[in-house]
Order: C-alpha cells, then structure tokens, then sequence
C-alpha cells in the first residue's frame, strides 16, 4: 500500500498542466467548465472544436493500445489526465460515448476492418457517437429490448424506438443493441450494430426534462439501414458485448467527476457562508457531511484502482448518485426563498438546475433499485426473489 | 499509486485470522467477557509467539519495524471477533510513543510492549473531541511537583487499565495539558475494574494520589495528535466488526426460511444488505487509507483520522443495530452474538463523545466550519 504518486506519474502530470495551459485559451478557456449533465445546451459547438484539438495533441483515446491508436496509459495515467482536465476547468467532452464506451468495445471485440475504419474518427474529435439502449419498455429491463433488426442482403433493416439517448441530435453513429432473431427472447438474439445517425430512416425528438432543457431524445427508426458488416461480434452476442461496453467505465471517470463534485460543494459552502446559512446548525452539519462524503468516495475509488480490491461500479454508483441529490438540495437550501425565482421564461441557474437535475443521478445508468440488486445478488449472493 | 496490501501484509492477516478462527470462537469470547473480560491465554500467545504488539516497533526497541498498516491489519482481524484482549489499546499506546512521545522517555516503554506488557491510553477528552484551539473537556489529572520528579494526582475512568502493565494518560500542569506515562503498579496507583455496558471492553477507574509519572510530551497539539492515532485504530476496528457482522447476517438471510423461501431473497431485506455493504466498503476505504496515512502522509491525519472514525463508527452502529432486526427474535437473545457488536458499536461512539462531534471537528479541521 503505497498512495503516493510515482516520479513518472508526476512528470506526466507536469506535462498534461503544460499542455492544457497552452491550448486552454481563447475560446475554449471562456467555456470554462460549460456541457456535461444537466448542461449539454451549452457551446456544443465550441466544444467540438475543442475536442478536435484534444484529438491533435493526442489525449483522446489514452487507454487504448498504441497500435489502435492510443497512449496505452495504465489506470494511474488516466486518472491524472482526467483529473488535471477537471482541475483546469476545461469544458465537458462531447463523445463521452464514442471515447469510453463504443472505442474500448471495438477494440476489444470488433474486427481489424472496423477498428480501422471507427477508431480514428473517435481519436481525431470527428465522429461522436449515442447509445442506443433504452427503450419505453426496457428500462431497468434491458432485455427486454424490443427494436428489430433484420438482414437483408448488404444491409440490416432496423425499425423500432430507443430512448433517453444523450446528445442523439449531435451524434453521427449510434451504438445499439436490437433484436435480431424473430422471436428470440430476453437476452438470446440480441445484436450490437452501428448505426449511421444522419439518415431518412430515424427520426429524433428531444426531450423536455424537468429543468426545461433538452440532452436526451427519443430516437425513432423507420426502416433505417446500416451495412451488414456493422455488427460487433457475432449476430445474437449482442447482450453480452452491451454488458461488456458497461464493464469499461471503471473507477477512473468516477475520480475526474469527484473533482467536479468537489468544485460544486465548495461553491455551496461558499454561498452558505454569504447567506449566513452556515450558522445553522443542521445546515453546518450538512455541509460538513457532504464534504465527509465526498472523501470516502475518493478513497473508495482510489481502492478501486488497485487490482485485487473488490469494489464494484454498483457501489460507486450507489454512492454518487445519492450524494449528489443531496447536494442539489444543499445548494438551494443554503440560498432559501432567493432560490424560489428563476429568470423568465424559465431559465434556472446553477443551484436550481443543480438540484432538479440530480433527481436524474438515481435513475439512469442502473436506478439505485438495480444497484442494490446487483449488490446482493453479485456480491453478497442473495438469492433472486 | 498502490492501495493493495502486499504479500507480507496478506500473509500476516491470514496468519491472524487463522489464529482468532481456533481460538477466538464465539464461545471463547464469551467465556471471557462473562468472566473477568480478559483472554489471558489468547493475549499470552498474540504477544508471545505471534508477536503482534511490537509489528510497529523500531527494531532497535525490539519491534518487527512495520508500519500501521500492519498493525491495522491486527486490529481489523481481532476487531472482527471482538475477543476481550487489550491490543487496540496496546498498539495505540505504542503509536502514541512512537509518533508523540520523545525517544528517550517513549523508547524504554516501547521495549516493553514489544515484548509484550499491555498499555492503556486515556486521553483526558472525557469523551469530548478536541478541536481548534478547545482544551481538554475534563482536567481531572494534575501534574504536580515532588522534588525532581513528577507526579499525578487524580481519577479517570480508563479502557483496558485492569489489564495493562503501562498507562498513556493525558494531565494537565497548571492550563497546558500533557501526555504522561506511568506503570500500573507504581505506588500511589490505584486500578478498580468496572463492570462496562460492552462486555468485550473493560474500563476501570484509575485513581493517582502522587503517582510518579514521565512526561511524554507538553501540549495541546501532542494529545489532539494522540487522539487521531486512536480514531485511526478505532476506524479499523469498527470496520472488522461490522464485517463480520454483516457476514453473519447475510448468512443467516440465505439460511431462514419464511413464507415457504429465504428470507434475504425478500428486496426488503436485500436492499438494506445492498446499503450497508455499500457503506461498509467506503468506510473500509477510508479506514485503510487512514492506517497508511500514519506513516505514509501524517500531514493528513488531522482531518483523515476523525473522518475514518466517524465513517467506519457509523457503518459498525448501521451493521449492528441491523444485524439484530434481520435476525428476529434469535437477535434479541442473550445467546447470539448480535448483541455484543451493538453494545461495541454504542460503546465506540460514547467514548468518542458521539460522532456528530467528531464530524463537526473534521469540519473545524478542514476549514469549512468556523
């Protein structure tokens, strides 16, 4: 048990602040830290831009090996890469999706043909990526994805629905799982295909959320193609490559996040010392609870690093989300009835979007609910109900 | 960056823990909390063959020279079974010296529980964190003068005094307080063993008249920093605890059968399981971190020890109190076992003077109160 950086890991620190202190500037330092959860309205475009600079110095990608491309950086090297972009207030990244999830999928199970071909946009900022999981009866649910997906000649004929798809309006492909064998049930005849977002065939409708903004959509496809070598995997292996693409988002994007967190929190504990909110008792209790919080969850995620520590995402997961709502409330608490009136027509700021959109945390990506499931049944092995 | 135990580290666990599973059964402990709350034989062998209390010891004093984190490891692993020997105490005094106390006092000392003696620390808080610029809650102990030597006069109820052989106590010479050491048999000590709420933990009262004393350390600052080596041991301990607790539980869930299948397959109980492991194992994080901050980044300690205590408290009080529901009616009964983590757990935070004063010290500590 050693927490200290090595000298290696802190020279690639130095070299990251180097980095980011050169190409910050301009335009993209004046986003400061705009998009991500809750504000993906925010500069898109600028932000593309900026993630097409990324691409050029080489910072996408950094897990992946370096004949696809990458840096095949370890899990120390990408949690300060992701913490020092956290720490310089650079702007949320727009391919989330296409970065973490579909490139280590390819790479991982997808053809030389397909690396060639996906990898490289994904590494120059070009071609951004959603998912397609969800659907309005797959949920919790996944398997019960009910989208078709049929072979016909040179191409698959898609035609069915997904939903809460984040950035679908941006996005140039979609990954997503779909029924491919008439018939087939549950998690049996599933395929992973890659679709092209920009054709006649799908229709996107954003969705109105609770803070009055749009980031997720519906997505409608109507006889919508992709070419048939677009599967990853084997046609019908497609719950276990979803499962898969899940598994990657490891405790690394769990560390940069917390930088994030821990920026909110101060500036509630700032304005709860401006509104004198910090003399009250409970609200001082509070406060020095999330702070608490947060520290343990730095330090769960720090042991989740290390190899041979059984700490699962479902944890994590069960950690953040909750504590995360809770802050939405501090946040709007500490400001009292100032934080009853939002700007017409109804633009909220930080803390009241802060607080609204939280109510989100608990729900996607596996509801707390299925959290708590997977926990007893995986990790403690409770039995099914 | 690394926050796996290495091979010794996991060797030494095993070793531990296949020592308490032999002879720190259920009934073992029983035996000896029901009696005079002391596992004599067992503490003979953890400081004699095993040699556990000198793990962290200089090797010039005698000591195997490891760090906390192996102490910890003990700790966790006793911790786990609640046997009734005064080690956490033992360890804690001998960080104490090592960390606090100045060499040429501390060092004799530290010989001796390598080889050894049991100690016992009290910190004169009264069960009152310190905090800032606060002084200690209860000034009972006084340092007084007689010719060269020092010595104390005064009462304190003290967790596992009856069984040690070295007492780290926190005095007071006129306003400045200081952590003073003395031998449970010096003239003028007087050790009366209580009877406690946590059967597994004894406390006696201790009462000085003129007892001679060595001064370890002078200040605030030396008993605020006594006191974060003891939330560090505690953290780990509660965190052992409260594993087994929920060990223990979530066995008993699989095994019960109500309403025709086991009950831990009802999402009542299954999510409750779900929310305690999931603090348990941020609370064991955060214990472990703080057992490698002692040696690895004492900086830390003043904000990291309390945090770790509070934590892990509370995640030993949540296991417990639910340990007891989930097991029904045999929960509520003398002869399970539920019960001693309880009053371990009410214990630990009562003597820590409740953990929403601990928290609000790691508030005060890390800026955000105050």
């Amino acid at each position: 048990m050693d927490l200290r950086p090595t000298a290696a890991d802190e020279t690639f620190r130095q070299e990251v602040r180097e980095w980011l202190g050169e190409h910050l500037r301009g335009e993209f330092a004046e986003l400061g830290g705009a998009g991500g959860p809750g504000r993906e309205h925010e500069g898109f475009e600028v932000r593309l831009a900026w993630e097409q600079e990324l691409g050029k110095g080489g910072w996408i990608g950094l897990d992946l090996a370096p004949e696809h491309g990458g840096r095949g950086a370890g899990l120390d090297r990408q949690v300060i890469w992701a913490e020092e972009y956290a720490r310089a207030g650079a702007p949320a990244r727009v391919n989330h999706m296409g970065e973490h999830l579909l490139a280590p999928t390819i790479a991982h199970f997808g053809t030389d043909a397909q690396r060639e071909r996906f990898l490289p946009p994904i590494l120059r900022g070009e071609e951004l990526w959603c998912q397609g999981y969800s659907e309005p009866g797959a949920g919790s649910d996944l398997a019960a994805v009910r989208t078709r997906a049929r072979l016909d000649g040179e191409v698959w004929r898609i035609d069915g629905q997904k939903v809460w798809t984040s950035l679908a309006m941006h996005a140039d492909w979609c990954f997503a799982v779909v029924r491919s064998e008439p018939g087939s049930e549950r998690h049996r005849g599933l395929s992973y295909l890659l679709v092209p977002m920009k054709q006649p065939g799908i229709e996107i409708r954003p969705i109105v959320q609770i803070t009055g903004t749009s980031e997720f959509s519906e997505v409608f496809f109507e006889d919508a193609t992709t070419d048939a070598a677009n599967v990853v995997g084997e046609p019908g292996e497609g719950w276990k490559l979803a499962m898969g693409t899940l598994g990657f988002e490891r405790g690394v994007a769990t560390l940069a996040q917390q930088i994030g967190f821990g920026r909110e929190l101060e500036a509630v504990i700032a304005t709860a010392r401006e509104t004198g909110a910090v003399e009250d008792p409970e609200i001082a209790a509070r406060l020095v609870d999330a702070w608490i919080e947060l520290r343990t969850m730095r330090y769960q995620a720090l042991r989740s690093l290390s190899d041979g520590q059984p700490v699962s995402a479902s944890m994590s997961k069960l950690l953040w989300g909750p504590w995360h709502r809770r802050l939405g409330e501090l946040a709007i608490d500490v400001r009292g009835a100032d934080a009853t009136r939002v700007e017409a027509p109804y633009t909220l700021d930080g803390d009241q979007a802060l607080f609204l959109y939280t109510r989100a945390d608990t729900i996607y990506a596996g509801s707390d609910e299925i959290q708590r499931n997977i926990i007893s049944e995986r990790m403690l092995g409770l039995p099914r109900g | 960056m690394d926050f796996s135990f290495n091979e010794d580290q996991r060797e030494l666990r095993a070793i531990v823990a296949a020592f308490l599973e032999r002879h720190a059964t259920s009934q073992a402990v029983r035996e000896a909390a029901e009696g005079d709350g002391f596992a004599a034989e067992q503490w003979g062998r953890l400081t004699g063959e095993m040699e556990l209390t000198g793990l962290a010891v200089d090797p010039d004093r005698g000591g195997a020279g490891a760090s906390f984190v192996e102490v910890g490891i003990a700790i966790e692993e006793i911790g786990r079974t609640l046997l009734p020997v005064p080690y956490l105490s033992t360890v804690t005094a001998a960080a104490v010296l090592t960390h606090v106390g100045e060499d040429a006092e501390a060092g004799p000392l530290l010989e001796r529980i390598a080889g050894g003696a049991a100690a016992a620390v009290e910190l004169g808080d009264g069960g009152a964190p310190l905090g800032g610029d606060r002084p200690p809650a209860a000034d009972v102990l006084h340092i007084g003068e007689a010719g060269d030597a020092v010595t104390v006069d005064g009462e304190a109820f003290v967790v596992d005094a009856g069984t040690a052989e070295i007492l780290v106590l926190a005095a007071r010479r006129d306003e400045e307080p200081a952590l003073v050491a003395f031998e449970a048999g010096a003239p003028g000590v007087s050790i009366e063993p209580l009877a406690t709420l946590d059967q597994t933990r004894r406390q006696a009262r201790v009462r000085l008249d003129g007892a001679p004393a060595t001064v370890l350390a002078a200040g605030l600052d030396a008993v605020a920093r006594a006191r974060d080596l003891r939330s560090v041991a505690i953290a780990v301990e509660s965190v052992g605890a409260a594993a087994r607790a929920l060990d223990e539980t979530v066995a008993y869930l699989k095994e019960r059968v109500q309403f025709g299948r086991p009950i831990g397959s009802f999402q009542a109980l299954k999510h409750r399981c779900a929310d305690l492991a999931t603090e348990l194992e941020a609370a064991r994080s955060t214990a472990y971190y703080a057992t490698w901050a002692v040696d690895g980044a004492p900086e830390e300690l003043a904000v990291v020890a309390p945090l770790a205590e509070a934590v892990a408290g509370a995640a030993l009080l949540h296991v417990a109190a639910e340990a007891i529901q989930m097991h029904g009616g045999i929960g509520f009964t003398w002869e399970h076992d539920a019960h001693m983590y309880l009053k371990r757990a009410k214990a630990n935070e009562l003597l820590a003077g409740g953990y929403r004063g601990v928290r609000r010290l790691v508030g005060e500590r890390a800026g955000i109160l105050g």
